[in-house]
């Protein structure tokens, strides 16, 4: 801890005031920060890292309060004077947050808000102002910089919005950078730009950069230093070496052991033979989903000419970006939207066009597992009932035998029989993920549709859950169509991989060939833009990455 | 619709710093429904509300004789509204006739006397044509509070549920309602059914209030259609009709509960508002708006005669806003107090969480 | 579309709901048989009512070719002139009251959301709600006892006893040290000084016998604009604000300086014409005052400096007005009660003077403006507070103060034109249905607007009026939804620009 640090943290304690009592959130915590360097601080939720990067410029809410010392360039920034801290945040400290459409004013221009920052702390004219927020956009590569400054938030990219907040942020050149979360709502390959554009800034302007993230890929990526924090303590500190390669702390260690790791998993067979290919469980052909005229929205084409078919058994991982289409093709796939064009089967009988009640008896076939543990189950019903409810509607069971049935299919995901009368609201995310499994499970169905089930979950959590949808796949033995943004996951479950981009089917094959062996141009890019946590590894990739860019 | 939701949301963290987490410690255990009546019983202002309210309205009912049928309940009240006594004018200031009787001078003696609430005109008790005015109101505000809700939130799921052509062509009839100027289609109906009784004004009226509610309904049934267990439920195999009921309307309830209080006091204002004008409830039937309008000329010699109607109305209107309030607050919680520095001292310190 | 099916239905509904001839029938006069044939005649009472109804409407089209024609009443005046003629009533009341609350409301509640759960946001929200309750005739009536008949009683023997005077400053007193105050300390000094202010002025007041000849004169003018120019470039450019400040005192300067000659003006050229040039001129000087401070960023200058002048000319005006009063209490037609409670204007009061005129229609404006304001009030502040604090929870405004944005700025640049955002629509409504809500208080203060057109026309079973009236007032609703929604997507560039 040196005295020249941009940032030095001592003995920082921040609690919350609920109902009379003060709960702790963020506990004893040190840290020091030279320019130039990133440090990163990981952690699932509830950790506490949020809460520190606000509390360092004392942004969180009146319930707080904040112990300790935190000096930014020497100064207190701790219980200072308004005056003081105002004329730090902004010019010395700067914040990106995670989720720019929010975090921008919509009202104002992204010109307005830069030159905003910038008269506010210097003695700028207008003109002059603007001329150094044109030049702070070109810098962050916004395309079309002088139409571009008159812009509102909502009429860029969800990339370009991230790309204005750091244009926002470095335009004081600020000693140093709290990013929170700064990539999370962003697409894997938007994220890769934006990370090579933070490293590049950093570089250049020799600006610390204190990175609060949950993913351990981006923290291979930019790290230095390494903060790990659990329930508000800091669990171990040290560099990015040391934790990648030689973790102390078993939680360390859990944490590390629970992040998939792309590349990393054992060959796998498919449950069937090539050439004598059984009966495809799901197929769609040359299927087309459109989104009908909304006012003024024209129809727009979610999915077009799409062909895939899934065998028993199997698990095939369907990837891709935002808007790629790939939500609308599992939706499709069990009947929630209507199809424009082409066939869906399943188990050789056809939805498209099946009338309601066809439409149930093909359903007991299948089973659908949702992203949003929060929305995903009624909050008004106990879970027991969410959990029988297809069984009860199938009319297969009743009373008594529902009951029975339930707890079966409770002790099935490992949730403790005596949950069937709590609800919602009292289980966890993870927890309320699994019920979402019983659920989808209970008819035992052939064709499990899972919709990004883990995007939500912490990583731990998301472990354990991918681990129990293996023993149940290899237990029942259902086929799979997991749908994912993140190809890390894909790798472990699937047997195959189909990729998906602006709403075509771009690649498809098995497992190890697509990861190892990718045809198609943007399949390359979307695996190479994938983060693994492994620094040396990454930085290689990352080299190779830049390398094919230019 | 990003597909990158927040981790903290889902296993509750806020960013206000892990409250929520520590919030769901108390409801362990508890139903939605009951949540909601805890958080309601704390908030003392609706709860002394609703004491008064209750209190206000057993109070008022049992005054006089009730009639249902051929059965006649008794009141408790010695006068009733046709009874004409004589005009009291012994001690009445200024020479009036009719004074009230109540005093709460303890020098005086404390008590009600023969006329509490004095006499009109000819005579008559004023604290009986009072009650009869308020119980006349108190039956239109609770008629009124339920055609408008069933109208309103049968109309709502209907638009909100089925969406497109259905929910355009109801919207259609919801602005047309909207459009007629209310207290102009009132006062035409009123005047109309003030002659055939209460009982359908308020029918009336009720048929005119329901716009605001079955906006707030679609609103809710058009987001809550989206939630995902809605789609489970679907994939479940449940129809339409169990989605509605079962799924989305149970969760709409707040929110249509917290209208209906509000509707209902619009309500009172309204009919006695219209009353006032002579298009409400008209003579010989009583109400409170047109006990003020009949006497309201008389107000610098004989002030008891407006008062006391008036202080009825408002409380009624005060209480049944308060509960509004407080069953808002219930259903959808905000933030707790704020924190002085008494709270910040006295607070004791808890152990790690282990969240 | 809407209008023809809304007015289709009100006249049937109101055909078959009335019948004109129910009193002639029951007459026993020998001449009813003859009258009754006189009015089916008039009225065309043997056609069935839709058919009327196109009648009607005939006449309605008539408005297209230059030729409108509503029917006439049953008095045999032309609905047309009758409407005219009630309209610029009734707006001219709802227009200032519903500004006047919206204003206030929107002030209260904003201050109310930034000290949340505070006492002075506990009795705002109270007052709201107790304000929300009250039924607008039973106010209607209080005020006209309380502030018209026993002012003027008062009036005649004006002197203000001690013991109100105390509790008046107390309640002056608190409402500012919840206000202002937040901790113990503060709140009692800022007590004690509304408190001693407001005792001052009120004893003042009597000693002077201020009301009997009031005025603001040029001292307390100059004291006031010079308090005015501080307080609007604290909010407007913030107190740090140098040139902000000093253009707002050259304003108040200025109009301290225009005092006099204003007089000469306004007593030889008084009329809507002069205060229109005035305001013209105001403008013009905050626009070159600003411009003598600043070469650059003018604009935020500029808005002081006009604020500032459009409040102290203001102050200008209403001392003018004031300056009538003695003379008007003294006219035959007012006889020293000069608060009215009946009426838009005293039709006895003829009189040249632009000044005395105007403050006759002030006059009879200020009771049922306060009852209307009172009953909107209570709607804009919690509208206000619930915007505001919905605005202050979006992290925008957490990245605003992240930027290193003072407090001031935060709230009145991001927050603020956030929260108006919503409430801008809302607005409209407001003002609309207050056009036809303010029949009450129009029947209870004698004014001849809509509110009575309307009431008289059902009384008489005058289907022609009626139909006018509902066709106007639905009409203005249909334009007020309009409105609103243009506004709502001209002032939001997330609807004003798709991608």
């Amino acid at each position: 801890m040196s005295k020249d640090n941009v940032l030095e943290i001592s003995d920082f304690n921040v609690d919350f005031w609920v109902d009379g009592v003060w709960y702790p959130a963020v506990i004893d915590m040190n840290l020091g920060l030279a320019a130039g360097k990133v440090t990163a601080i990981v952690g699932e939720s509830g950790s506490g890292k949020s809460t520190t990067a606000l509390g360092l410029m004392s942004l969180l809410a009146s319930n707080a309060r904040m112990d300790g010392s935190v000096k930014v360039k020497g100064e207190e920034m701790l219980n200072a004077k308004t005056s003081v801290l105002r004329s730090f945040r902004g010019r010395e400290v700067a914040y990106i947050f995670q989720e720019p459409m929010t975090a921008l004013n919509p009202l104002y221009t992204i010109g307005f808000q830069i030159v905003e920052t910038l008269r506010s702390h210097f003695d700028m004219g207008p003109k002059e102002a603007h001329t150094r927020a044109l030049e702070l956009i070109t810098m962050v590569d916004i395309p079309n910089p002088e139409q571009s400054i008159f812009k509102y938030p909502h009429q860029l990219s969800g990339g370009q919005r991230q790309r204005a907040m750091i244009a926002q942020a470095l335009a004081c050149d600020p000693a140093l950078l709290v990013a929170d979360e700064p990539t999370t709502a962003l697409d894997v390959t938007v994220q890769a730009e934006i990370l090579d554009l933070m490293r590049g800034l950093k570089d250049k302007l020799n600006s610390a950069i204190l990175l609060i993230t949950h993913d351990m890929g981006v923290v291979a990526d930019m790290a230095d230093d390494i903060l790990v924090m659990k329930d508000g303590i800091t669990v171990e500190h040290g560099t990015a070496d040391q934790i990648f390669n030689n973790p102390k702390h078993p939680y360390t260690q859990q944490l590390l052991g629970a992040v998939p790791k792309l590349g990393s998993t054992k060959k796998r067979a498919l449950p069937y033979s090539e050439s004598a290919k059984p009966a495809p469980v799901l197929k769609l052909t040359d299927v087309t989903i459109e989104y009908p005229k909304r006012g003024r929205q024209p129809a727009f084409t979610a999915v077009k000419n799409f062909n895939l078919e899934i065998y028993p058994g199997e698990i095939v991982g369907l990837v891709g970006e935002s808007g790629s289409g790939k939500t609308t093709v599992g939706r499709a796939s069990i009947g929630l939207l209507p199809v424009k064009g082409g066939s869906i089967e399943i188990v050789g009988k056809e939805i498209a066009g099946a009338d309601s009640k066809q439409l149930s008896s093909i359903r007991r076939h299948t089973g659908i597992v949702f992203q949003d543990p929060a929305s995903s189950l009624n909050p008004r019903l106990p879970i027991g009932e969410s959990i029988g409810e297809p069984l009860y509607l199938a009319g297969l069971a009743k009373g008594a035998d529902l009951a029975r049935k339930v707890e079966e299919l409770l002790d099935q995901v490992e949730l403790p029989r005596s949950y069937r009368n709590r609800y919602p609201h009292e289980l966890s995310g993870g927890q309320r993920q699994r019920v979402g499994i019983a659920r989808a499970l209970a008819l035992t169905p052939d064709l499990l549709i899972a919709d990004e089930p883990t995007s939500a979950l912490d990583v731990s959590v998301q472990a354990r859950f991918l681990e129990l949808l293996q023993e149940l796949q290899g237990k029942l033995n259902f086929a799979c169509l997991f749908i994912s943004h993140d190809l890390a996951v894909v790798d472990i479950l699937s047997h195959r991989i189909a990729v998906m981009q602006n709403g075509l089917l771009v690649e498809e094959g098995d497992r190890d060939q697509i990861l190892k062996n990718p045809k198609n141009d943007y399949t390359k890019r979307l695996i190479s833009a994938v983060p693994v946590p492994d620094p040396k590894e990454q930085k290689i990739r990352r080299e190779a990455r830049l390398a094919t860019k230019k | 619709m990003n597909l990158f939701k927040r981790k903290e949301k889902a296993t509750g963290e806020i960013l206000a710093g892990g409250e929520s987490a520590i919030a769901n410690k108390e409801v362990e255990g508890l139903s939605q429904g009951q949540i909601v009546r805890r958080r309601f019983f704390r908030h003392r202002a609706a709860v002394g509300a609703l004491v008064v309210l209750t209190s206000l309205i057993i109070f008022v009912m049992t005054a006089l004789e009730t009639k249902i049928g051929p059965i006649r309940i008794p009141g408790w009240w010695k006068w009733t509204t046709e009874d004409i006594p004589a005009l009291r004018f012994e001690d009445c200031p200024g020479g009036t006739t009719g004074c009230p009787t109540l005093s709460l001078n303890p020098a005086g003696g404390f008590g009600l006397g023969t006329h509490p609430f004095g006499q009109d005109d000819i005579g008559r008790d004023y604290f009986a044509l009072t009650m009869n005015g308020a119980r006349r109101s108190l039956m239109i505000m609770f008629v009124i509070g339920a055609v408008a809700g069933f109208i309103g939130v049968v109309v709502g799921s209907i638009a909100g549920f089925y969406g497109k052509m259905v929910d355009a062509v109801l919207m259609r009839l919801v602005d047309f309602i909207q459009t007629v100027p209310t207290i102009i289609i009132a006062a035409v109906i009123g005047k109309a059914a003030g002659k055939v009784g209460p009982l359908y004004l308020a029918l009336f009226l009720g048929i005119l209030g329901w716009t605001g509610l079955a906006r707030l309904v679609r609103a809710q049934f058009l987001s809550l259609r989206e939630m995902e267990f809605v789609d489970a439920a679907r994939v479940a195999g449940a129809s339409n009709i169990r989605i509605a009921f079962k799924h989305i309307l149970p969760n709409a309830v707040g929110q249509i509960i917290v209208s209906i209080t509000l509707i209902m006091a619009g309500a009172i204002l309204t009919e006695t508002a219209l009353s006032y004008l002579g298009f409400g409830v008209v003579a010989p039937d009583v109400s409170l708006g047109l006990l003020i309008s009949q006497y309201e000329s008389s107000f610098t010699t004989r002030p008891w005669l407006f008062w006391w109607p008036g202080l009825f109305i408002i409380s009624i209107a005060l209480c049944v806003n308060f509960i509004g309030d407080g069953l808002r607050d219930a259903f959808d919680p905000r933030q707790r107090r704020r924190i002085t520095k008494k709270d910040r001292l006295q607070a004791k310190l808890q152990s790690k969480v282990g969240a | 579309m809407i209008l023809f099916g809304s007015s289709f239905m009100v006249y049937n509904l109101a055909a078959y709901a009335s019948d004109p001839l129910a009193e002639l029938r029951l007459s026993n006069d020998d001449s009813a048989q003859q009258q009754i044939a006189a009015l089916t005649r008039q009225l065309n009472l043997d056609t069935p009512p839709p058919i009327r109804y196109f009648l009607w409407l005939r006449g309605l089209l008539g408005l297209f070719v230059g030729n409108l024609n509503l029917g006439t009443t049953r008095d045999g005046l032309s609905v047309q002139s009758e409407l005219a003629y009630a309209i610029p009533v009734t707006i001219r009341l709802v227009l200032v009251a519903t500004i006047t609350a919206v204003l206030l409301g929107l002030a209260l509640g904003i201050i109310s959301a930034l000290r949340q759960y505070s006492r002075f946001d506990y009795g705002m929200t109270f007052l709201a709600f107790l304000l929300y309750s009250l039924p607008i005739f039973w106010v209607a009536v209080l005020l006209k006892e309380f502030m018209a008949i026993q002012f003027n009683n008062f009036l005649s023997e004006p002197n203000i006893p001690l013991r109100w005077m105390i509790i008046f400053s107390i309640f002056t007193g608190v409402f500012w040290g919840s206000l202002l105050g937040g901790e113990r300390r503060r709140f009692w000094t800022v007590f004690g000084g509304a408190f001693a202010t407001n005792f001052v002025i009120l004893w003042a007041i009597d000693f002077t016998d201020w009301y009997l000849n009031p005025g603001l004169g040029p001292i307390l003018i100059a004291l006031l604009s010079v308090g005015i120019a501080f307080g609007v470039t604290a909010i407007s450019s913030g107190i740090t604000d140098i040139k902000a400040r000093n253009a707002a005192l050259v304003m108040a300067g200025l109009a301290v300086v225009w005092y006099y000659p204003a007089q000469w003006i306004f007593d030889n050229y008084g009329s809507y014409l002069t205060v229109f040039v005035l305001l013209a001129v105001l403008i013009a000087t905050g626009v070159f005052v600003s411009r003598a401070f600043s070469k650059i960023d003018r604009g935020p200058i500029a808005r002081t400096a006009i604020i500032t002048g459009f409040i102290c000319g203001f102050l200008i005006l209403i001392d003018r007005i004031m300056q009538s009063w003695k003379e008007y209490s003294a006219t035959d037609a007012v006889n020293y009660r000069p608060v009215p409670t009946f009426g838009q204007r005293k039709d006895q009061l003829v009189t040249e003077d632009f000044w005395l005129n105007n403050l006759d229609i002030i006059m009879h404006l200020i009771l049922p403006t306060l009852a209307l304001i009172l009953i909107s009030l209570a709607g804009w502040i919690r509208y206000s507070r619930g915007a505001l604090l919905e605005v202050l929870n979006q992290d925008y405004i957490r990245t605003a103060r992240a930027k290193g944005l003072n407090e001031r700025v935060v709230i009145t640049r991001h927050a603020f034109r956030n929260m108006m955002l919503p409430l801008s629509s809302l607005f409209v409504g407001e003002f609309v249905g207050l056009v036809g809500g303010a029949v009450i208080t129009e029947r209870v203060f004698g004014w001849q607007g809509m509110g009575t057109l309307g009431i008289k026309a059902i009384n008489s079973y005058d289907l022609n009026l009626l139909m006018g009236v509902n066709l106007l007032l639905s009409f203005l609703v249909v334009t007020g939804n309009l409105l609103a929604d243009l506004l709502y997507s001209a002032l939001d560039p997330r609807i004003r620009l798709r991608k």
